[in-house]
């Protein structure tokens, strides 16, 4: 297993050095017991459905992917070369535990794995993502998700 | 990743992240992270690791029954590896070398019991066939290139055509064994026809007039790899 001292150069500087944003205050949401967790994913590795547009570089929107569309057809569309893509390749838990979160439904840790799921860009600016984030939210919200895990590459 | 919490969470949505990069969370103090020792691109672990995924996934959820008012931050315990890597890693057959097309030829077979291996493929994101893909990245800046069909632009389609072939050679080279990523890229890069043939797209993209295949270059080969070229 590598951790970020081990990423080699000039990525791991580059990573390091990102410039982030900063937030005045970190707000918190209300979070209903893990029995009553309604879940989805939501991956910034851009992933979309085969045949969709790709996300390209910058790009602010985000793809939902539907638990009906096959593992085979979720293709990746980040334009990063920094991160490995063979663990993905292999097996797409690695980056998107759709199949997990499944088997926390059915086991009844939580009340329910999201119908779809979502994946945005990564390597862009994050306050660019601002008003499209908060569009899927209410539309996640509307539809009874109340916990979101965010996952990166 | 750790604006989206920000965002998500304002419009009262809770969030976990599962973090990669401890670094940024520190500085961007999301509500939840767990932070993982993973490699970056593999935020739940080893790929066929589904416990490891679990304890992940599970970890991240059960952090969420923490509240403020100050960002909570947690490292996943470490763990050995469940998966033994192959030592001495070599691609199962040897490929033909009289060219990038009769490389790839060769290579079929070998990505077909891959993808038999793990139930799918990841090729298919330029729309391409691995043949056209390779016919359109080989002739790209010859005096035929090769046709573009409608629906992208050429440039991004020599990105995804680039992305296509890494990802049809990758999976091929995980038919047979566990070789770890860093063999995988030694392979793809020092190895490979295909692997030569990026790398000189790349270099042209980098210096070329057109601003949107400059665009693309840092797209195409991991920084190091370039680096350990020159």
């Amino acid at each position: 297993m590598v951790k970020l001292v081990d990423v080699p150069e000039p990525e791991r500087t580059v990573i390091a050095g990102l410039d982030c944003p900063t937030y005045g205050d970190t707000p918190f949401s209300n979070v209903p017991p893990m029995h009553e967790r309604h879940v989805a994913i939501v991956s910034t590795a851009g992933l979309i459905v085969r045949g969709d547009r790709p996300l390209l570089a910058r790009d602010v929107g985000y793809r939902a992917i539907p638990s009906t569309v096959d593992d085979g057809d979720i293709l990746c569309s980040h334009v990063s070369t920094n991160f490995d893509r063979s663990g993905f390749q292999q097996d797409l838990n690695v980056i998107f535990p759709r199949q997990r979160l499944a088997e926390l439904e059915s086991t009844g840790k939580i009340s329910k794995a999201a119908d779809t799921h979502y994946s945005f860009m990564g390597a862009t600016n994050p306050d660019a993502l601002e008003v499209k984030a908060r569009e899927l939210a209410g539309s996640m919200l509307a539809l009874g998700v109340n916990t979101v895990v965010l996952a990166p590459v | 990743m750790s604006g989206l919490a920000h965002f998500f969470e304002k419009e009262g949505l809770a969030t976990i992240i599962v973090a990669l990069v401890r670094e940024h969370v520190e500085q961007m103090r999301p509500p939840r992270s767990l932070w993982v020792p993973f490699e970056l691109g593999r935020p739940f672990g080893e790929p066929g690791n589904a416990t490891q995924h679990s304890r992940v996934l599970l970890g991240a959820l059960t952090l969420l029954d923490g509240s403020g008012p100050g960002p909570i931050l947690k490292d996943f315990n470490d763990e050995k590896s469940m998966t033994d890597t192959t030592d001495n890693w070599q691609f199962p057959i040897t490929l033909e070398s009289d060219s990038v097309k009769s490389e790839l030829l060769s290579l079929i077979p070998v990505w077909k019991q891959a993808r038999r291996r793990h139930g799918r493929s990841t090729v298919g994101i330029s729309g391409l066939s691995p043949e056209q893909a390779i016919e359109f990245i080989d002739r790209y800046h010859s005096a035929k290139p090769a046709p573009n069909p409608k629906g992208m632009s050429v440039v991004a389609r020599a990105r995804f055509a680039i992305d296509d072939i890494k990802a049809l050679y990758l999976e091929a080279a995980t038919a047979v064994g566990n070789p770890t990523s860093h063999q995988l890229q030694n392979w793809l890069w020092q190895q490979t026809i295909a692997g030569a043939m990026i790398l000189k797209f790349q270099e042209k993209a980098r210096t070329s007039e057109n601003k949107n295949l400059q665009l693309i270059a840092g797209s195409l080969v991991p920084a190091e790899r370039v680096i350990s070229r020159c």
